[in-house]
């Protein structure tokens, strides 16, 4: 099944089974291994994408849903060798360990600063409250985007 | 052995594949079926058959105001219901409630529609919407139904859902005259739980603290969500305080029909389910305190 | 803090990872990122009961579907089919018995995911059921189900035991005597991502495996003789992982990787585990239940300590030994007590395999010490921390197992920083402000965590660095990076004695036939003992570049010359030579730095506790604000105090890092990772089951390092990894127990735990 979709601003065409998950689509069909898999099944959120702008779980979507959308993935944030502010938060902030969480989260807290230009730490850790991670104790994750939101303020 | 998933953009397209295809599998977000269907080791590859997503079909999202009512379309998401100023205006049990649902992700993706039709006795839009007395509205490619969502739900994900039909709409009346849309979950973590035990509460407390009307309704200790005239009698024209809250639980702990499973036990639900009667306590002063929590709810950003 | 310019690195700065940029773009690849043009998926059968005679497995039907390459079982492996590097008890595929329901039967190769998938279906096995053992006591009955029929201790692994001054006897000597059963659970680690790798069999034979491992040069000695292969045939890449935890320590993936690429014909092979086959297959923290008898002067000191102890390490021995082994060395924490009597038995049941996860054997049991302290400072009516300060440990004292501690020793200092923080001094007036239905407490634990081997047990580091022709470094880390950050430090390392930033370093990660043997990432050595080898070869590197430099130069002495970023400038006259062209000067066989460092051990009372006590450790004093809701048992961390003793701090943020991250572990394993597991099914074998905590679910945490350097130490540092662990079970109990006088002894505290006891305690009806 050809399905034709905006990835990371470029129009796209994939000839898959309408029935692969989106993840799947994305690491092995586009090479695209920046999106990661940590359950399958929703509870961790490494697999995040945005969608429209809005953030979801891309093992939870099949491919035929990417009919007509526009898909963000890490892979579409940063320009050439400019990080997003987000990215750059990040990256200073302390805020990648392991980094197996990493572009799922920060495609959440791109979506979340979207319609939350000046979050509190609170509304920050509700926000990322779909993205585990095992290895920071989200503590620096929480300051980096709240260092982004006021860098993007300025 | 790939499924053919479609995805019709209209209703008669999608009562087209209903009825060419008996079989096919409706879904939405797709947090709930798709979770089912994944393919996992040691268990045969889930069946063939076609998948239907309903994502599509405008007609069955949005919110609108119509007579005195709110109605919901089926595949509205989580998230846009949550903010949505109608909702938040009329209804901010509801908001309250699907703030706590999954996580940021889950709420984008998944629909008020979906977790009605799954039926879970956790179901988190289920406990606020039975407070809310709703009604769901089904249709079929020739018909229509309206029934409260009590009827609708018929046991642990069973809904009444006959051959051919689909979940609709929701419609919840507004301007119901209540002063605390009150809203409590109990889980093992704060976000990504599912619910152990679940309150939902609606009062019109007078100036004096008395209780004039009252609405409750609970989740996750009985196959369905448990509401019960008895103990809203009880509890009309009291005034609120401790006392008469304590004096009601015992009536609570004889309504409810907790399981056991991993996540706790029938005897902790049971105590819980009662005590969170006790939370309502913080309203007191409905008069001003109720009103800011509801303001604080009203412009929250998320 | 955006750095504008070419900043070097320098030691004790706030400076972002290396690796930082790579990850948080997506182009960092991990083990299971790699999706050639043409390669095959491998998948294993799991027996799913957890004790039987294995009698014949069926892979007809499977063999026969279209797309798959090759069903094998353990008449299939070419070698002993044995690994585990002590007992070597472990198949690679079962052959015998099923000893827990995770051991592997079959192996699959197949041609895509969902053939590999269908295949697996049709695999079934004979067997004769036996009954199986699940607790560690019933394990030690003389009419117990043996796990393994040939252990020569029946399903006691191993017993250690130590005793110092006048043992259990000297409690008729103490004026209070406290004590309690504490028990910890399996603990998952949940790693991010799971167990992941791809192998192949090269033009030369050579077996290449790239996969996620803490142990790659370990592993290839136990691949080659489980598979029959030369171990000098077997290549290990290890990428960055993401995360490990001590899940990776070991074969788990490894021979099931080398065996499939024996059987494709030289296409390679994938496979990666699914979230709920890397809960049912991987290793968990060990359980234990410990017995502890305190006894304590009036005067508050610790006189005498009884441990008696049961760790489960499962279906196989692996490291379990080991593991309650450094737990008994720690079993008194971080105190002075002349005599005690430990006893440890390590176990064999048809539960999970117990394996290494951060703290080791040291969470376990600090989490028992550290509640009896609390137990023994409230019949004395003393104060928790004053008990504590009278007890900690100095330089030169003997620790609990009796020997002396010879090296850095800050727990007093922990203690007096803890005891100046505001947190601290603020903590009664926070009580007092609990709302309506809400108990408010605070809880302090110590403690104390070694750090490297064992003494019989060579801990060393072989540091490699090269000097490339375009004047840049090349780092060969040889240890395992899987998420700490120690690759990253070691750039700091190199980049600080260099004087270079960041863009002057490049990382290889390890790989066994580039990068040099350095043992494994674990044991909170990583940075200690690489980095100590690596400041040796980049001493001689650069004085070696100072030396060729001088050609470039009219003076003659070195001491005249500065490294700078990207070059090398006279100090008085201001001229600079880029590095470019001093790297032009070298030889191509003077490119390569090597050392050598092995961390000190120690030399005495090596029979006092099996394979050798240690003799260099890292403290930790902590503070637990907690918020318990009497209405539903919902407890809440609201404020977290963390005070280190880890020797000097090279780089804040990564420091941070590891303090910060394992907090957050100890927090889930204190409050909501409850492991529930009957009859050898787990039935929390998923994360929507298995409840690990979100951002919602920790607190900002406050972390302080106490002013104390490690002088052995790569400028003064020790072990940062795993201290901060085993804070807090033990800090959020007492924490329970200041709020509401209920102390419960077992963990996680969860919501329904601590509901039941206010409920008991208030008398009230039991639950129907």
């Amino acid at each position: 099944m050809k399905i034709s979709f905006v990835l990371n601003g470029k129009k796209r065409t994939a000839d898959v089974q309408p029935d692969m998950r989106v993840v799947d689509l994305l690491r092995e069909h586009l090479h695209l291994t920046g999106t990661k898999e940590g359950c399958g099944s929703g509870e961790c959120g490494a697999c995040t994408i945005l969608v429209d702008g809005e953030s979801r779980l891309s093992c939870l979507m099949l491919a035929a849903q990417l009919e007509g959308k526009r898909i963000t993935t890490i892979e579409g944030l940063s320009k050439g060798k400019r990080l997003h502010p987000v990215q750059e938060a990040f990256v200073e902030s302390g805020a990648v360990q392991c980094g197996f969480c990493t572009p799922g989260m920060v495609m959440t807290a791109v979506d979340m600063l979207s319609r939350n230009p000046d979050p509190s730490r609170d509304e920050i850790r509700e926000g990322i409250s779909g993205n585990l991670c095992r290895c920071t104790g989200y503590q620096k994750i929480v300051d980096a985007i709240e260092a982004a939101a006021k860098d993007k303020s300025r | 052995m790939a499924r053919e998933v479609l995805l019709p953009h209209t209703i008669d397209g999608l009562w087209e594949i209903i009825r060419s295809e008996p079989g096919a599998r409706l879904y939405a977000g797709g947090t709930d079926l798709l979770v089912k269907l994944r393919p996992q080791a040691h268990l045969p590859s889930s069946s063939p058959g076609t998948l239907v997503c309903l994502d599509r079909i405008e007609e069955l999202k949005g919110i609108h105001e119509e007579d005195g009512l709110v109605c919901i379309r089926a595949c509205t998401t989580h998230s846009e219901i949550m903010r949505d100023p109608v909702i938040r205006r009329h209804f901010p049990v509801l908001t309250k409630a699907l703030r706590l649902l999954g996580s940021p992700q889950v709420r984008n993706m998944g629909t008020i529609g979906g977790n009605i039709c799954t039926a879970s006795p956790a179901g988190d839009t289920l406990t606020p919407l039975y407070a809310l007395g709703a009604s769901v509205e089904t249709r079929s490619c020739d018909s229509g139904r309206l029934m409260p969502l009590k009827s609708f739900i018929l046991g642990p994900g069973k809904a009444a859902l006959q051959e051919g039909e689909i979940l609709y709409g929701i419609w919840i009346t507004k301007d119901l005259d209540f002063n605390i849309h009150h809203f409590e979950k109990v889980g093992q973590r704060k976000a990504l739980a599912i619910a152990i035990a679940s309150m939902a509460a609606l009062i019109k407390l007078s100036d004096e603290g008395v209780i004039e009307k009252i609405r409750l309704a609970w989740g996750s200790v009985a196959p369905t969500v448990l509401s019960s005239q008895t103990i809203e009698d009880a509890l009309t024209g009291k005034p609120l305080t401790e006392d008469a809250l304590r004096d009601v639980m015992p009536l609570v702990m004889d309504a409810v029909s907790p399981i056991n499973d991993v996540r706790a036990s029938a005897g902790y639900r049971r105590r819980v389910t009662a005590n969170l009667l006790l939370r309502l306590l913080q309203y007191r002063n409905a008069g001003f305190e109720g009103l800011r929590i509801q303001e604080k709810i009203r412009s929250t950003n998320f | 803090m955006k750095r504008e310019k070419q900043i070097p690195f320098r030691i004790g700065e706030a400076t972002p990872r290396c690796d930082a940029r790579t990850k948080v773009t997506g182009q960092e690849r991990y083990a299971a990122d790699y999706y050639g043009d043409h390669f095959f998926w491998a998948g294993v059968k799991r027996a799913g009961i957890p004790h039987g005679k294995l009698i014949k497995v069926h892979t007809e039907d499977a063999k026969k579907l279209k797309g798959v390459v090759a069903v094998l079982t353990s008449e299939d492996v070419p070698g002993s089919n044995r690994v585990g590097i002590i007992r070597g008890d472990q198949p690679v595929l079962a052959d015998k018995k099923i000893c827990y329901a995770g051991d592997p039967l079959a192996l699959v190769i197949a041609e895509n995911k969902e053939t590999l998938q269908a295949a697996l279906a049709l695999i079934t096995f004979d067997h004769e059921p036996l009954p199986g053992v699940f607790d560690v006591e019933e394990a030690l009955r003389k009419d117990a189900p043996l796990v393994h029929e040939d252990s020569p201790g029946g399903n006691l692994l191993r017993l250690v035991s130590v005793e110092t001054g006048k043992g259990a006897s000297a409690f008729d000597e103490c004026d209070v005597i406290v004590e309690g059963v504490f028990e910890t659970p399996f603990q998952e680690h949940a790693y991010l991502e799971t167990e992941a790798g791809w192998a192949y069999l090269d033009d030369s034979g050579q077996l290449v495996v790239v996969t996620t491992t803490q142990t790659p040069f370990r592993d290839r000695n136990e691949m080659a003789p489980a598979l029959g292969i030369d171990v000098e045939k077997i290549r290990v890449i290890v990428p960055y992982l993401g995360g490990a935890f001590g899940g990776k320590d070991g074969i788990t993936i490894q021979c099931l990787l080398g065996l499939s690429a024996l059987h494709t014909g030289g296409v390679p092979v994938k496979m990666w585990w699914g979230r709920e086959e890397s809960f049912l297959a991987s290793v968990k923290r060990l359980s234990a239940r410990m017995r502890y008898r305190l006894g304590v002067k009036r005067d508050g000191t610790f006189h005498a300590l009884e441990c008696r102890a049961y760790f489960d390490t499962g279906a196989y021995a692996g490291l379990g030994e080991t593991v309650m082994t450094l737990g008994l060395e720690h079993a008194g924490s971080a105190y002075r007590i002349p005599n005690v009597s430990i006893k440890g038995s390590c176990v064999y049941t048809n539960n999970a395999v117990g394996g290494p996860f951060r703290g080791f054997g040291v969470t376990q049991v600090t989490a028992a010490m550290e509640r009896i302290v609390d137990m023994a400072a409230q019949k004395l009516s003393v104060d928790p921390l004053a008990i504590r300060r009278v007890n900690a440990v100095e330089r030169g004292d003997k620790n609990c197992i009796g020997v002396t501690l010879t090296h850095s020793t800050g727990i007093k200092k922990c203690l007096a920083a803890l005891s100046d923080h505001p947190l601290w001094r603020e903590r009664e007036g926070w009580k007092m402000k609990a709302g309506q239905f809400k108990k408010r407490g605070v809880g302090i634990a110590c403690m104390a965590h070694a750090m490297g081997y064992p003494a019989v047990v060579p801990d060393f580091a072989n540091a490699k660095i090269e000097f490339t022709g375009e004047g840049r470094f090349r780092i060969y880390a040889g240890i395992v990076d899987m998420g700490q950050g120690n690759a990253s430090t070691y750039a700091h390392i190199a980049g600080a004695l260099l004087g270079q930033e960041a863009s002057a370093f490049e990382l290889i990660q390890p790989d066994t036939e580039r990068t040099l043997p350095s043992g494994s990432s674990s044991a909170s050595r990583t940075t200690y003992v690489y980095g100590n080898a690596l400041v040796i070869a980049v001493e001689d590197l650069k004085k070696k570049i100072l030396d060729k430099a001088l050609r470039l130069f009219s003076t003659a002495q070195a001491e005249e010359l500065m490294l700078v970023p990207g070059g090398i400038r006279h100090r008085k006259d201001k001229k600079k030579v880029s590095l470019k062209e001093v790297a032009g000067l070298f030889d191509e066989s003077e490119r390569f730095y090597t050392a050598y460092f092995r961390s000190p051990a120690a030399t005495e009372m090596l029979d006092r506790i099996y394979l050798g006590p240690h003799i260099i450790f890292s403290y930790g004093a902590h503070l637990a604000y907690v918020e318990i809701d009497t209405l539903t048992g919902c407890i809440e961390v609201t404020g977290y105090l963390a005070v280190t003793d880890a020797g000097n701090v090279i780089n804040p943020q990564a420091y941070e890092q590891q303090i910060q991250g394992g907090i957050a572990q100890g927090i889930g394993f204190a409050l909501s990772e409850d492991y529930k597991a009957a009859n050898g099914h787990a039935d929390t074998n998923s994360l929507a089951t298995y409840i690990i905590p979100t951002a919602m679910d920790v607190p900002d945490m406050l972390s302080v390092a106490a002013d104390n350097a490690e002088e052995t130490g790569p400028f003064g540092m020790k072990g940062i990894g795993e201290i901060s662990i085993s804070g807090p079970v033990p800090a959020i109990a007492n924490a329970v127990a200041d709020a509401c006088g209920i102390r419960i002894g077992r963990n996680p505290i969860t919501v329904e735990n601590i509901f039941r006891a206010l409920w008991e305690q208030n008398d009230q009806e039991r639950p129907r």
